[in-house]
């Protein structure tokens, strides 16, 4: 068979003896489990770490909105919506090309571009990020009780397919006639109908969570549902929230340039990444002036190129099958 | 009587590691086994212990983050441990080695219907096609025990039992003709009734296709039905093999008896059934001496310091504990197990 | 055994399960009583219906028909708020998969907390730490794993936390489904010696659930044996098991695994064919054969039935 009791053989005989006494059992040494330090949030963390990608991008937006927020308290900035005079004539500064002065040149009527691109960045990831966050708290609140109360799954279900069924556009449009066109219209206009994707994904969630083992146990030992919903149910869905909402912002921002292109977004006298880009669509063909267009859009596709790519690693780090 | 079966398949001082977050856990810690042509060998352990990794290295099925450190797998000459590519898997999977897992919910197709599923393997082991290949198929289908063949061959998985399912995985394992079948818990997920049908098609069916089956579970009830030969595991190592009349009423080491003992069969109404203390042992860890000295009520202070060599108990059966050494106490098993050890003892006299 | 306090009765439950077409009798008519401190068993395999009369009696599930009476008193449909607190303090459970039966995103203080959180059963927080402290000490485990995540511990360790759970509410009754299948062998030896000997310290009474007859004859001091929705057999465990009579249990017996080969490979399993009694003319009601000992039978099996008593007797 193979098997040899001749491997004993290298011990010396004496020490031997000894060593064939019982040793006294050490109970909690049995009981001590085999500690495994797995944290969810550490695993997930350096598996991002290990995408470079990402956290090169992470990097440069962290750096594009820190940039944003302090432009404005740098010295030497002009103002975005003042309009400049050539000195020596005492004309409008037009589509002068970006020189010494004017670093991205100006538009049409004579702005600072650089401080407008910045201006523009700052409106638009604010209103990227309240939209996004809007529709985050309206979608889960909504989601959580959709999925979760049996009572107000049907109610909640007609109102999903009644929302879903308008096109936002047309919401959009009667927003802008309704109420002045301004940030906060445009802001209104994209929550009401953007809770609705968040809504059902959490929804979704949580009907898969609900009659996990764990929460019939809650009930059996008489938590109240909001307990439930809180301890037991949102900590599994942080991640798959963090990463709708990392997706959102670039939606929302992209939805504010679509908006703009229809006519339906901010007024040029506030500067937006669409009314940038709007402004320097007519004007694409004519080659000095392109760089009006070229500005804008860079900033724009850096910034949703950036979130996505953020956003897909997070998911794919936050999933447990990727901890290994 | 097993050393006059010819060798079939040789695992000699294998170590399988696996890689899991930046630590290495040692799974397989240095184990040798001789699978014998026609026997039915059952390998019994806990989770943890090791035994799927063990049969699933045979197959080259482990997981990506494990490998096999040292030692070798000898089968028909081929060392399988320096198989690298899936081509040279394909030669053993199916062919020569087949595996039933544990849960028949999962190891079928739901999209495709059952006859086709086994046709698939026959076509591909067994070189038919067309008309053979379906009437091969039906041929499986009696064999398992499956009834009204024509009508099955043409339903879905779903439209079967556990039971019956758990027959149709059997009968894909069978269509590759292979020399020898590992049953991974094959009856863990089913009914107890169905339990005993399909341990005894299995039965069955290794006498009528001369296969060599290996079982593994954790069930000791199991192994005494359809095993000859028991190799018992904990943690990532063999600590006692033989036949098995002489494991179960003879067996030598600590963690046998713990386990035998801990069976609800021998406890007695009213009082406390004997039980192992604490949980088994951190495999990331180098484990020294013996893996079971921890939760070892007979441990002596060799246990904790050298891994116990093989002693010899019979020409078949072999214990991997320092008790056995000329050196050791005498030690006797658990007041628990004598009853059965002496009934053992009685129904050996008689057969 | 003197034990004839009625704490739970179940009669003439149905549970239905879909409507119309689609409407399937998971539980048919089925009645029996559990007294207080003893460990009453149900037995079955998979699709019996004994993990839906568990939960019905927890009240996770509805009943179509029937009563369960906790004390005398129904706990089902509209009951009042004090009642429904006192049962859910009074009624705890254990489940089956220890790997599922924790919140893995919370500490163990909190799951082992979370019903005394729900009835306030504690003065203040010191009190609170205290409870958990004991009732992890009372299961076996150290004090300094409340502060641990479920992730880090073992199958039965973790069965261990849900036990514990249980055990902080101070509870009266006890429903165990399937405790220990999803267990290996050697840890479901500890936690059955750990269910048995707190059911005496603390004088609880527990429905036993199982699908493995040999833990149930250790454990159990009356057993009930459900097939399809139905009971087919009540009896002490003892008798049941050394005397079986309905062709059910019998099979169910004889299947079971024996630890011993001699015996297991020249065993004669019996199965069980459901088509062998013919109810549409004489259908079955559940009758006594014997002092304590029921089974579903219709008059003419009943003869057949105590006619082969008297030969058992008569040896």
């Amino acid at each position: 068979m193979g098997m040899y009791s001749e491997e004993i053989n290298n011990i010396s005989h004496k020490s031997r003896e000894t060593l064939f006494e019982f040793a006294v059992m050490d109970e909690r040494q049995a009981e001590e489990t085999a500690y495994s330090n797995y944290s969810y949030w550490r695993s997930t963390w350096k598996s991002f770490l290990k995408n470079r990608i990402a956290i090169f991008l992470l990097v440069g937006v962290l750096i594009i909105v820190t940039f944003t927020i302090l432009q404005p308290y740098l010295p030497a900035q002009k103002s975005p919506t003042e309009i400049y005079l050539d000195e020596q004539t005492g004309l409008q500064a037009r589509n002068i090309a970006p020189n010494a002065e004017f670093w991205f040149g100006t538009n049409s009527i004579g702005q600072d571009l650089w401080s407008r691109i910045w201006a523009g960045t700052r409106t638009s990831l604010l209103i990227g990020c309240v939209v996004a966050l809007v529709e985050a708290i309206i979608g889960i609140s909504i989601g959580t009780l959709w999925g979760f109360s049996r009572k107000l799954e049907l109610p909640i279900t007609q109102l999903y397919n009644i929302v879903d069924n308008i096109p936002t556009t047309i919401v959009l449009i009667l927003m802008s006639y309704i109420l002045r066109p301004s940030v906060s219209t445009i802001i209104i206009a994209m929550c009401i109908t953007g809770w609705v994707e968040m809504a059902r994904f959490i929804r979704n969630q949580i009907v898969i969570l609900r009659d996990r083992e764990y929460n019939l146990a809650s009930k059996c030992l008489g938590t109240p549902d909001y307990r439930i919903i809180v301890k037991n149910l949102l900590p599994y869905l942080i991640s798959v929230i963090m990463l709708r909402l990392s997706l959102a912002i670039p939606f929302a921002i992209g939805a504010e340039v679509f908006l703009t292109y229809i006519g339906l977004g901010l007024p040029i006298s506030e500067p937006s990444l669409g009314n940038l880009i709007n402004e320097g669509r007519v004007l694409m063909m004519s080659p000095e002036l392109r760089y009006q267009l070229i500005f804008p859009s860079i900033v724009l596709s850096v910034i949703t190129i950036a979130f996505y790519i953020i956003g897909n690693s997070f998911a794919d780090a936050a999933d447990p099958k990727n901890h290994v | 009587m097993t050393q006059a079966l010819s060798r079939i398949l040789a695992i000699q001082n294998l170590v399988i590691k696996f890689s899991l977050r930046g630590r290495i856990l040692t799974a397989i810690r240095d184990i040798s086994l001789d699978l014998y042509k026609g026997e039915s060998l059952a390998i019994v352990g806990e989770s943890g212990s090791g035994k799927s990794v063990l049969m699933k290295s045979i197959m080259g099925l482990l997981d990506k983050n494990g490998y096999i450190d040292q030692g070798q797998i000898i089968y028909n000459n081929w060392d399988l441990t320096q198989f690298k590519t899936e081509q040279e898997w394909l030669a053993i999977r199916g062919k020569e080695v087949a595996m039933v897992t544990q849960d028949p919910m999962t190891s079928l197709n739901p999209l495709k219907t059952i006859g086709k599923q086994i046709e698939e393997c026959v076509i591909l082991h067994q070189c038919q096609k067309g008309r053979a290949a379906y009437l091969e198929t039906l041929k499986l289908l009696k064999d398992v025990g499956i009834h009204d063949v024509e009508k099955r061959y043409r339903q879905y998985p779903h439209e079967f039992s556990g039971g019956m399912r758990q027959r149709i995985v059997i009968a894909i394992a069978l269509a590759c003709k292979p020399k020898i079948l590992i049953c991974d818990e094959p009856t863990t997920a089913l009914d107890v009734t169905i339990q005993a049908q399909i341990l005894q098609l299995l039965k069955h069916l290794q006498q009528k296709y001369g296969l060599t089956t290996v079982y593994i579970t954790h069930d000791l009830g199991v192994v005494a039905k359809v095993a000859d030969r028991i190799a018992v595991m904990y943690a990532g190592d063999i600590i006692e093999i033989g036949e098995t009349h002489e494991i179960f009423f003879n067996a030598k080491h600590p963690y046998t008896w713990a386990l035998i003992s801990s069976l609800p069969q021998l406890g007695s109404k009213g009082e406390q059934l004997y039980s192992i203390k604490g949980t088994p042992p951190n495999l990331f860890q180098d484990i020294k001496g013996d893996a079971f000295a921890p939760r070892n009520p007979y441990a002596l202070k060799i246990d904790f310091l050298e891994r116990p060599p093989f002693f010899q108990v019979s020409d078949t059966h072999y214990a991997r504990t320092w008790l056995l050494d000329p050196l050791a106490p005498q030690v006797q098993p658990p007041e628990a197990l004598w009853a059965f050890f002496e009934e053992g003892r009685r129904y050996a006299h008689e057969s | 055994m003197s034990h004839k306090e009625v704490l739970v009765e179940v009669k003439n439950l149905k549970i239905a399960f879909g409507k119309g077409k689609h409407k399937f009798m998971a539980i048919n008519d089925v009645s029996f009583t559990i007294f207080k401190g003893e460990i009453f068993g149900l037995v079955g395999e998979s699709g019996s219906g004994k993990t839906t009369i568990g939960r019905a009696i927890m009240r996770i599930n509805d009943v179509t028909e029937g009563q369960i009476l906790y004390r005398g008193r129904n706990i089902h449909g509209k009951i009042a708020k004090s009642w429904d607190r006192e049962i859910t303090q009074k009624i705890q459970m254990i489940f089956q998969d220890p790997m599922a039966s924790l919140n893995e995103r919370a500490k163990v203080d909190y799951i082992i907390s979370e019903g005394l959180f729900n009835t306030k059963n504690f003065k203040d927080e010191t009190d609170r730490q205290q409870k958990v402290r004991a009732a992890l000490l009372n299961v076996g485990l150290l004090s300094e794993f409340s502060s641990r995540f479920p992730h880090e511990f073992s199958g039965g360790q973790r069965q261990r936390i849900g036990i514990a759970r249980a055990l902080v509410m101070e509870p009266e009754f006890i429903i165990a489904d399937e405790p220990i299948s999803a267990l290996d062998v050697s840890i479901r030896a500890q936690v059955l010696n750990l269910l048995a000997s707190l059911q005496q310290q603390k004088n609880l009474t527990y429905l036993f659930i199982a699908h493995d007859l040999s833990v149930v004859r250790f454990i159990t001091d009356r057993t009930a044996v459900i097939y399809k929705g139905k009971i087919v057999e009540l009896a002490e465990t003892e008798r049941l098991f050394s005397n079986p009579i309905h062709p059910y249990t019998r099979a169910l017996l004889s299947a079971v695994p024996e630890p011993n080969p001699y015996k297991e490979r020249n065993k004669i399993v019996e199965i069980y064919d459901p088509a062998q009694h013919c109810y549409d003319r004489n259908p079955p009601s559940f009758k006594e054969i014997e002092e304590g000992h029921f089974v579903l039978a219709n008059e003419e099996e009943m003869a057949e039935y105590q006619a082969s008593l008297q030969m058992e007797v008569h040896k």
